[in-house]
């Protein structure tokens, strides 16, 4: 059992110092790498109602936690200056948003399109499955494998990804390691 | 004998040498990093002054003993200013896990009164040993998650 948040729960978190205790931003957004499965980076508001963009990033080697209610680093030092920060997160190559993309299988059945990113809880933003639009109009989850083709148009997944077409986050967070296991990944 | 910070919360402040009730405690304020008892917070608002631990002689359960009338001073840098204010004061404070869980509110915390060390925080039904704290400021206390 995994405990998952998707993507769109992430914006807005407060980002919190383990050892300050200080909200010193806010999610503005992620910075997500289709190929590597991974958030890359955040970036950040001001805190406060209406603050404003923060100049300063979140690289994702900074992350300690991201959490149900916050996103966790170790000090104010976490945030990195756009320039300092490495170039997939301080200036992330553009067609990367994977929102909207259709979802094939390796065997051409087509799953539904990508609504947003599905992160697993305690990581630094590792993305273990989408939230997808199915044919149907629906709300599915799946889950992911490592690493996938992305062609910023669609993706591919393993074929047995349709076995795994959940209807929530807590079942997804029940079939992620199943799914894993039965690609033969550990 | 251990005690809590909302019990002692009230307690009447005495100078040692003039024997002079200085008034009442307001709250206590605590280096998490330390884990101990920093200093003492006496009156509210702009009236608002502190006590360092190193000045109390003796925090005793009738009375908590103060050296001397003298130790009781003003803020002297912003973060005895927010000390002050009671915005890092540790009771109602929201508590976050580094895994960034919420895990509620801090209801209560024990510490020792002999040294000032902290020895338990008490978050609703839960108990974590003063070891898991990892940081508090102004907007959470931070403690290891369970497990």
């Amino acid at each position: 059992m995994r405990l998952l948040v998707t993507g769109s729960s992430i914006r807005g978190l407060p980002v919190v110092t383990i050892h300050g205790g200080e909200d010193v931003a806010e999610v503005r957004d992620l910075i997500y790498n289709p190929e590597a499965g991974h958030v890359a980076g955040l970036t950040l508001n001001k805190r406060g109602f209406l603050a404003g963009r923060l100049r300063e990033v979140l690289p994702a080697a900074n992350i300690h936690a991201i959490g149900s209610h916050a996103v966790m680093v170790e000090d104010e030092g976490s945030l990195t200056a756009r320039d300092a920060a490495p170039a997939e997160v301080g200036a992330p190559p553009s067609g990367r948003d994977v929102t909207g993309n259709e979802v094939l299988t390796d065997q051409g059945k087509s799953l539904g399109k990508v609504k947003d990113v599905v992160v697993l809880v305690g990581s630094a933003g590792e993305v273990v499955g989408y939230e997808i639009e199915t044919a149907s109009g629906g709300t599915g989850y799946i889950p992911l494998p490592s690493q996938l083709a992305v062609s910023g148009s669609a993706l591919v997944v393993p074929d047995p990804t349709q076995d795994f077409v959940e209807s929530d986050l807590v079942g997804l967070g029940a079939a992620v390691d199943e799914f894993r296991s039965r690609l033969g990944m550990t | 004998m251990s005690e809590r910070f909302a019990a002692v919360e009230g307690r009447r402040m005495v100078s040692r040498t003039s024997a002079e009730e200085l008034g009442a405690l307001t709250h206590l304020v605590a280096d998490v990093g330390q884990r101990k008892v920093t200093s003492l917070v006496m009156g509210k608002g702009r009236k608002a002054v502190l006590i360092d631990w190193d000045q109390v002689s003796g925090f005793g359960p009738d009375a908590v003993m103060i050296a001397d009338e003298s130790a009781l001073h003003e803020p002297r840098d912003d973060h005895e200013s927010e000390a002050a204010d009671g915005k890092l004061e540790l009771v109602g404070k929201r508590v976050l896990s580094d895994m960034g869980e919420d895990l509620g509110e801090v209801t209560d915390v024990v510490f020792d009164p002999a040294s000032g060390a902290l020895e338990t925080v008490v978050i609703g039904e839960q108990e974590v040993p003063a070891t898991s704290l990892l940081g508090a400021g102004s907007y959470a206390v931070v403690v290891k998650a369970p497990g």
